[in-house]
């Protein structure tokens, strides 16, 4: 960098050539350390049994083949998918119908709103996850069970059964991220140009269609990002059912696949195992997030 | 219906139901308000409970952070915040340095480098854990600050951003710096920089939430206790044998200050930067 | 602009050094453990150890973590040889992953050895391979049963009467009968109901060479017989999954159910958590099983540990002696923590006898039927295995028991295929 300072005179063909790379040596750098060579030592690790630094084998695809006959595996594989598909859908969806009314200038003191919805994103999981296993607690008497009651609802157990465990993860997802995915969608809200809205009001439109005609083509650019972290981070997710279930995980409920990770490679000390594993996730993620931005039109829109 | 009733109900009906969200998303702080003044023991005993029970009610937890462990929270505290510092800089330095690169330049392989941030973007990190750690055994970076904030010294996220917001300030402003004779290192200093102020503010923001409650891997780097941040330390107090809500209590109330001060401040920028910037696509 | 690179330099370098070590005088070790409580009974043998000037003065740092993190992190450390402490405590479900390969922790034959005949050796045991004594315990942890005798004198039950697990049952119908409360509770996400059981009608999940002994019909009757209670209400889910739980104690406290069946060191969880039930609660033996079995067993329990690297090894494995395995540390266990000793010559000295919180809350006949239970222990067989079977227990079985219809047989069977699929 310094030497790209004392240059600065000389502004030759050379020079411009090489200043783009200067810009972006730093990427390179970082990505060849912290991302390529380790992706491709957890590929080497995936293949080898490891017993300690010394004690290495290959043992070709077997940590795979082990893989796919574990049944906890396939079991955290389906407690991911069915928390990954929920949280897609409700917390692509709930911060967008919250947004829009936030930003239709019906509600009195949106910012206030905005901010207070942002809050939970700042604190630790730790601790909103002992609360709300609290309140969704086995006694008749936790608030979850007591708000049942007032429905006539027999009391549930909610943390023991995979449907409902289910339901109190996306729930504690959608409280922590709610804010966030909010700021995005009003950012992309207050993107669209205000004509849009009035052209479609003078040719009649009800607030459904423009919802549907300007408003979500609007936020598109938004969505296709919301959609890809939100796919990332509900196949990743582990700190939200740490705090939940505290790494019990009784009967395999609410074991993710990266809980199942931690587990095998840190608890378990099965470094190849774990390695094998984290490459599933992987290509998981890949194709998820492929099949979604070819069906958002993403790489049509780039070329 | 006239327009103005029902324009009147609307509002009424929007704001209550923003009313009832609200009381949602902050009953669990009232509730950790409310914990952080009683005993630890009535946690313990009773569980949740969301009554004030002024007899039992005092700050004395919080003076006990003071003095638990011989202060360690505190040593928490500062670790957070000094990895939260570092981790933020350095990040946005270097995050708006190639973003703005990808964003102004054009040179052979620019795409193929967009195509890897935006794929890293992607990449569920917790798979390179096992590798990383390795690797900071031999650079023997084990329990340093450094090693936990290498693997976001360049954050993908931020990349993306910042390149998103570059493309959308005007390209004249640049040229015409050229023309005066500045160099590209002093253009993006000088004029750049002061134009990506809302990017930074929204990055800020974005970053500091990331570190400050990040837990597994400044776990697994970090080894001496008075080196632990707010989360690894506060998890030590949750025992399969019970917890020390005393400590973990007062500890999480006082841990969401910085950070909601910070995004007090940052807010307006956060939310400018937002909308002018990456996630436009 | 330098400048800023300047600073930012100078501030990671400040970051990259770690913390020096001055070379001071006394010798400095490094302690681990997941289990704060433990850390007064190492302070106060400390103080004592530093008091004799025939010992090189210690000085120790200890380390406090988080159960996981804290064996995850020993494993780390001792598989790339970087950054272990000198003594660690190693929780005995996942001790057996410490003596695969190379050992790395050192033998205390030296210690233990000279005084085993006054050692519950069982406990011993359970940290040992090929006859080395790799790890203390602090207790025996064996398996009372608590008695909330309010409850049991409502029902017109006398618990003294109560000699076999027919009678704890039949008890606990009339006590479902006449209260309406239930008799006992099992836990749903762990092992404390299960295994202490099992153990003492003589049943266990692996023999020493590991064959897979969870099915056996002792377990699968045991199974059946915890069963039988859920299905006619004398016992429940433990709330909260298990008897560690808020919500747990929260009901407990509140008179709800008439016993549970934990390992003695249960004793503070009630005079910590359960303070309304001060002066109603009994502490005594497990009832017998009529088809034979043991008096008690023992379960859970943290194996002290000297990491046979260390530079300070040989003072380290004194220090942790003469904490752990003397006369003086066993008493201090039994008044700092409340644990019952390993060391047997302590039980009906007066050391043990002095007024403390736990016989003001549970009256001083706490060691009374104890010391009738000590000489019939059964050893568990921990090998290699044993924490893949515990691994189970606690994710597998408990919750069968609790939350499916399986009979005590499908649910014997499934687990223990499961752990013969994990065996090479």
């Amino acid at each position: 960098m310094q030497d790209s300072m004392s240059e600065r005179t000389k502004r030759s063909v050379i020079n411009h050539k090489v200043v783009p790379y200067l810009f972006i040596a730093p990427f390179i750098i970082f990505f060849v350390v912290v991302y390529l060579y380790p992706f491709f030592k957890t590929i080497i690790m995936s293949f080898q049994r490891i017993d300690g630094p010394n004690h290495i084998t290959w043992i070709g695809i077997s940590n795979y083949q082990k893989l796919f006959k574990d049944r906890n595996f396939a079991q955290s594989l389906m407690t991911t998918l069915r928390y990954a598909v929920w949280d897609l859908i409700i917390l692509c969806s709930v911060p967008l119908i919250v947004a829009v009314i936030l930003n239709s200038g019906y509600v009195k003191f949106p910012a206030f709103f905005k901010s207070v919805f942002f809050i939970p994103a700042l604190t630790s999981t730790i601790v909103a996850g002992i609360v709300f296993r609290l309140a969704f607690g086995t006694l008749e008497t936790s608030i979850a069970n007591r708000v049942l009651a007032l429905f006539g609802q027999k009391s549930q157990d909610w943390l023991m059964h995979p449907g409902t465990a289910n339901f109190v993860l996306i729930i504690l997802t959608l409280w922590r991220w709610m804010g966030v995915n909010v700021v995005y969608y009003i950012s992309g809200l207050q993107s669209i140009p205000p004509e849009l809205y009035e052209a479609a009001e003078i040719d009649g439109a009800s607030s459904l269609q423009k919802f549907f005609y300007v408003t979500l083509p609007g936020v598109r650019p938004v969505l296709i990002y919301v959609i890809t972290i939100t796919v990332l981070g509900g196949f990743a997710m582990f700190t939200e059912s740490v705090a939940l279930f505290t790494q019990k995980y009784a009967g395999g409920i609410g074991r993710t696949i990266v809980g199942y990770m931690y587990q095998v490679g840190f608890y378990k000390s099965n470094l190849g195992m774990a390695s094998a594993v984290g490459i599933v996730l992987l290509v998981i993620v890949f194709t998820v997030n492929f099949i979604q931005l070819i069906l958002m039109g993403f790489f049509k829109k780039e070329n | 219906m006239g327009y103005k009733t029902k324009k009147r109900i609307l509002t009424v009906l929007a704001t209550l139901l923003m009313v009832i969200l609200a009381v949602f998303t902050l009953s669990p702080f009232y509730f950790m308000f409310l914990s952080s003044l009683k005993p630890g023991t009535e946690m313990l005993r009773y569980g949740l409970s969301f009554t004030f029970d002024p007899q039992i009610s005092s700050f004395k937890n919080y003076e006990a952070l003071n003095t638990y462990r011989e202060g360690i929270y505190w040593d928490w505290y500062k670790s957070s915040l000094i990895l939260m510092v570092l981790q933020t800089l350095i990040g946005l330095f270097l995050g708006s340095l190639v973003g703005y690169g990808l964003a102004m330049y054009d040179f052979k392989g620019k795409n193929i480098v967009i195509t890897i941030v935006l794929l890293l973007m992607m990449v569920p990190f917790e798979i390179l854990l096992l590798p990383l750690y390795q690797m900071l055994i031999k650079a023997k970076m084990i329990n340093s600050y450094f090693g936990v904030i290498l693997p976001y010294l360049v954050p993908p996220f931020m990349i993306f951003f910042f390149r998103q917001y570059c493309l959308s300030l005007p390209r004249e402003m640049m040229e015409a710096a050229y023309m005066d004779g500045c160099s590209d290192f002093g253009i993006f200093f000088r004029i750049m920089v002061p134009n990506m102020i809302p990017a930074y503010g929204a990055m800020t923001i974005l970053s500091c939430m990331n570190c400050w409650n990040n837990l597994l891997w400044p776990l697994i780097v970090l080894s001496n206790d008075r080196k632990f941040t707010i989360p690894i330390g506060m998890a030590t107090t949750i025992t399969p044998y019970g917890n020390a809500y005393d400590v973990l209590m007062p500890g999480a109330v006082m841990a969401v200050v910085p950070i909601v001060i910070i995004y007090l401040f940052a807010q307006k920028t956060f939310i400018a930067g937002l909308t002018s910037g990456a996630v436009k696509g | 602009m330098k400048k800023m690179l300047v600073v930012l330099l100078a501030a990671l370098i400040l970051m990259l050094s770690v913390t020096a070590f001055a070379d001071d005088e006394p010798i400095k070790l490094t302690l681990w453990t997941f289990q704060e409580l433990h850390l007064s009974l190492y302070r106060e043998m400390l103080d004592k150890w530093n008091a004799d000037p025939a010992n090189p003065k210690l000085e120790i740092d200890m380390q406090v973590y988080d159960y996981e993190d804290m064996h995850n992190k020993l494993t780390i450390a001792l598989q790339t040889g970087e950054g272990a402490p000198d003594i660690s405590e190693i929780e005995i479900s996942m001790y057996a992953n410490y003596l695969k390969g190379d050992i790395q922790l050192a033998p205390l034959n030296e210690y233990v050895e000279p005084i085993a005949d006054h050692l519950v050796m069982s406990r011993m045991n359970n940290y040992a391979r090929d006859g080395k004594y790799y790890g203390i315990d602090h207790h025996i942890g064996a398996t009372v049963m608590f008695y909330n005798t309010e409850i049991l004198e409502a029902a017109g039950i006398d618990y003294k009467d109560i000699k076999t697990w027919d009678d704890f049952h039949e008890a606990g119908k009339t006590v479902l009968e006449k209260t309406g409360k239930p008799m006992t509770t099992w836990e749903s996400t762990d092992c404390w109901s299960i295994y202490p059981i099992v153990s003492q009608h003589g049943g266990d999940w692996l023999t020493w060479d590991n064959e897979v002994v969870m099915d056996s019909p002792v377990v699968a009757s045991t199974l059946q017989f915890m069963k039988d209670m859920l299905a006619d209400g004398t016992a429940v889910a433990a709330p909260g999954g298990s008897h560690h739980t808020e919500e747990y104690w929260g009901w407990m406290n509140g008179g709800n159910c008439a016993t549970v069946s934990m390992p003695f060191w249960y004793l503070n969880r009630f005079t910590n958590y359960m303070p309304d039930l001060a002066g109603k609660i009994k502490v005594a033996p497990l009832p017998t099983w009529p088809d034979g079995g043991h008096k008690s067993s023992q379960m859970g329990g943290t194996g002290v540990s000297v990491i046979a690297t260390s530079p300070n090894a040989e003072v380290a494995k004194a220090y942790i002696a003469f904490a752990t395995l003397s006369f003086d540390g066993c008493v201090n266990t039994w008044k700092l923590l409340g644990f019952d000793p390993i060391l047997m010559d302590v039980y009906g000295t007066p050391e043990m006898q002095e007024p403390n919180e736990f016989f003001e809350y549970y009256g001083d006949d706490i060691f009374t039927n104890m010391m009738t239970v000590l000489d019939d222990i059964p050893d568990t067989a921990i090998t290699d295995m044993y924490p893949a079977a515990t691994d189970i227990v606690k994710a597998q079985m408990a919750y069968d028991l609790v939350y499916t219809d399986k009979t005590g047989e499908e649910i014997a069977k499934e687990c223990a295929d499961q752990l013969r699929s994990l065996i090479d």
